[in-house]
């Protein structure tokens, strides 16, 4: 019973065919194949076309998995052996089509995901090389803009000291206007460029919270009024007051925020507010926030706004600002946050985790505001000025730096952009400046004008030392009108400076 | 007169085999992927002279990212070798060289001849420059969606396998 059974369930499982040394069918079931008897075998598929190479030089036996014998209508998947007989050979077919069908549907699934994980790799890879590529080509486009650009600026400061009249003068004012919007713009591109390169670093030191919150009040306090619109700043006064980061790009990170704030804000308060989150050991966690009334941000915009090139098709006018925002924090290891409802306003926020230092640095200006004990007080030969040096020529640069160092008693920063002089003025404590007074994008008297103004007690006294190569009495005075205690006409001696230097300096 | 010739076609997985077999024989082509399983065989007879015509028996082995896992029973009594990769994935030509060389060890002397497929989808001063680069040698790029060049292999290597053919018979004679 068991055995007949047994039988009848091989039997449809099994085929066996038997031929002849040329391949001529002698004998055949016909259960999975059907096969003719007197015909070629290889009539009945073309696998057994090549039995006579297979089993050439008097293979006794070959074994063949998983052959594809069927039709698409019909699957058959078998594996055969061919064994060598007296006079011929005897094939045995075995279907094994359920089983291979699973193993189909594995390999299927395998290769798949296999070919996809590659093609996304080799996906990736491309769209890097495109950003990279893109991202050269804007860096040095951008540098190439700059110089005529500088240029422009320089020649349009020029042009502005020459007679003209009333109307050339409006002109001149939008004229200049624009183009210290392109620098911005251009600055910009050029920031994202170097971002998304990763040839921006960090280069933090040890700066005065207050004054660089002072100086954000100072300049957007202006900007908004001129808008008709209120700036509030409030910070946690548990805030350290001296912080280790890097000042300039926070800086950048808050302007954007307000330059954005302002720009869309139509009417209400922009709040800048600094909380401190934590403060541990010689770290501050601070939450800087940006709030606006402005007309607020879709939902549905929130995810693409801080893509770089992605808002440059959108909206007119709109920077690279969050982008920038985006990259500069995360190089510090923190992320943009927003909260906006349309027709309310938008709340950006990050935190950020800052080292203090636990005694309040020493810098030689700081020096100077200690009660006079003058059992301490250093020897005057040796005591060391901090000299900030406004130059944006790099002969004159080095060849006033070398006059400088040799006396060994001057520490010297050097500033090339006149935009970064305020920056620097408000957040070290410089005993001296020498300006150079005619810089690319603005005068030297400009900023000694601004400087000037400061409403802090320390800045605004800095002696200020202009050195230019006009000549002329009247411009020298007009200089001087502008808050410059001294102007040296290039060439001068080394040795005029320096007394000119000691003179301030007492 | 008509001799058959047993050709396996091989490489990795996804590379086109099925698909290059496929445009040969039925001038046809899918653009999707069924994976191929062990080996499916067709036959296809190609004239290489006014008289003479060679019915290539095409083996189209399932894909494989090691070439020593080849059934060795699958390359018994083999003509000619088709090896194919893909110029769009880099992967499936990574080992050329070593591929050959395993190959060459298992069926001594038989002819081969190395496709690079898919040519439609990448530049092909791209896919020369890139494969010069690595020192790899091809006989031929080929689309088997567009068809191009697809006639050209087969009929080459049926010529080839006719003139070994004719060489044999004259050694014999
Ligand atoms: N664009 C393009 N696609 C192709 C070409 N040849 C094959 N393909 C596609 O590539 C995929 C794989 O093709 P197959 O012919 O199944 O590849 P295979 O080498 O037989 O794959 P396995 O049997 O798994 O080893 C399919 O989606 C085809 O449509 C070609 O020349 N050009
Ligand atoms: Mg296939």
């Amino acid at each position: 019973m068991l055995k007949e059974l047994r039988e009848n369930y091989n039997r449809d499982k099994f085929q066996f065919i038997l031929t002849d040394l040329t391949g001529r069918v002698v004998q055949s079931d016909q259960t999975l194949l059907s096969v003719e008897e007197n015909v070629a075998i290889g009539e009945a598929h073309p696998f057994f076309l090549s039995i006579p190479e297979i089993m050439d030089a008097g293979r006794e036996t070959a074994t063949f998995h998983c052959v594809q014998l069927g039709t698409p209508m019909a699957r058959l998947t078998a594996d055969i052996e061919i064994h060598r007989k007296k006079d011929g050979f005897l094939i045995v077919i075995e279907d094994l089509t359920q089983h291979y069908r699973s193993y189909q549907k594995m390999a299927q699934t395998r290769n798949e995901s296999i070919i996809d994980s590659e093609l996304i790799v080799l996906k990736n890879h491309e769209l890097q090389e495109r950003e990279r590529f893109k991202n050269e080509f804007i860096q040095n486009f951008s540098h190439e803009l700059r110089n005529p650009l500088t240029n422009i600026i320089a020649l349009t400061n020029i042009l502005q000291r020459t007679d003209l009249s009333e109307e050339q003068l409006g002109i001149l004012a939008v004229l200049k206007d624009s183009t210290s919007n392109l620098k911005l713009m251009l600055e910009d591109i050029l920031s994202i460029a170097m971002i998304a390169k990763g040839k921006l670093a960090l280069n933090p030191s040890v700066f005065n919270f207050p004054h660089f919150i002072e100086f954000l009040k100072l300049t957007y306090t202006t900007r908004a009024k001129e808008k008709g619109l209120a700036f509030s700043v409030t910070t946690d006064e548990k805030i350290p007051e001296y912080l280790e980061g890097d000042r300039i790009r926070l800086l950048q990170v808050l302007t954007n925020l307000c330059d954005n704030a302002v720009k869309y804000t139509k009417e209400g308060t922009i709040s800048l507010h600094v909380a401190l989150n934590q403060k541990r050991a010689n770290t501050a966690s601070l939450r800087f926030s940006v709030k606006d009334t402005g007309p607020g941000i879709p939902p549905e915009s929130l995810g693409t706004i801080l893509e770089s090139f992605e808002q440059l098709g959108q909206t007119e006018g709109v920077g690279l600002g969050l982008a920038i925002v985006k990259g500069l924090l995360d190089l510090m290891g923190s992320t943009i946050k927003i909260e906006s409802e349309v027709g309310r306003g938008s709340h950006f926020y990050f935190d950020l985790k800052l080292q203090f230092p636990l005694r309040e640095p020493i810098r030689p200006a700081a020096r100077k505001h200690l009660p006079p004990t003058k059992a301490k007080a250093p020897a005057k030969d040796t005591q060391k000025y901090r000299v900030l040096l406004v130059e944006d020529n790099e002969q004159v640069q080095t060849s006033l730096f070398k006059s400088l160092i040799e006396p060994g008693n001057f520490f010297i920063d050097v500033v090339s952009d006149g935009a970064l002089v305020m920056q620097e003025v408000v957040n070290s404590k410089y005993d001296i400046i020498l300006m150079d007074v005619n810089l690319p994008n603005i005068t030297g008297d400009q900023l000694t004008k601004a400087i000037r103004a400061f409403p802090f007690k320390d800045v605004k006294k800095i002696p200020i030392i202009g050195i230019t190569a006009n000549s002329y009495k009247a411009q020298i005075k007009a200089y001087k009108k502008a808050g410059m205690n001294a102007v040296i006409t290039k060439p001068f001696e080394q040795n005029e400076l320096l007394k000119t230097m000691q003179r301030l300096l007492k | 007169m008509n001799i058959s010739k047993k050709i396996v076609v091989l490489g990795y997985f996804g590379v086109g085999k099925t698909s290059l077999i496929r445009r040969f024989v039925e001038n046809s082509f899918s653009n999707d992927y069924k994976v191929s399983i062990g080996v499916h065989i067709v036959k296809k007879t190609v004239q290489v002279s006014t008289d003479d015509t060679v019915s290539l028996i095409l083996w189209d082995l399932e894909g494989t990212d090691d070439i020593a896992s080849v059934r060795e029973s699958y390359l018994l009594g083999t003509h000619g070798i088709i090896y194919v990769f893909d110029v769009s994935r880099p992967s499936t030509f990574q080992s050329i060289e070593k591929d050959l060389e395993a190959l060459a060890k298992k069926v001594p002397g038989v002819p081969t001849q190395v496709v690079g497929n898919k040519i439609d989808l990448v530049a092909s001063e791209e896919v020369d420059a890139t494969l010069t680069e690595k020192g790899i040698s091809f006989d031929y790029l080929t689309s088997a969606k567009t068809g191009e060049k697809v006639n050209e292999l087969f009929e080459h290597l049926a010529k080839i396998l006719a003139l070994d053919a004719e060489r044999i018979k004259g050694k014999l004679q």
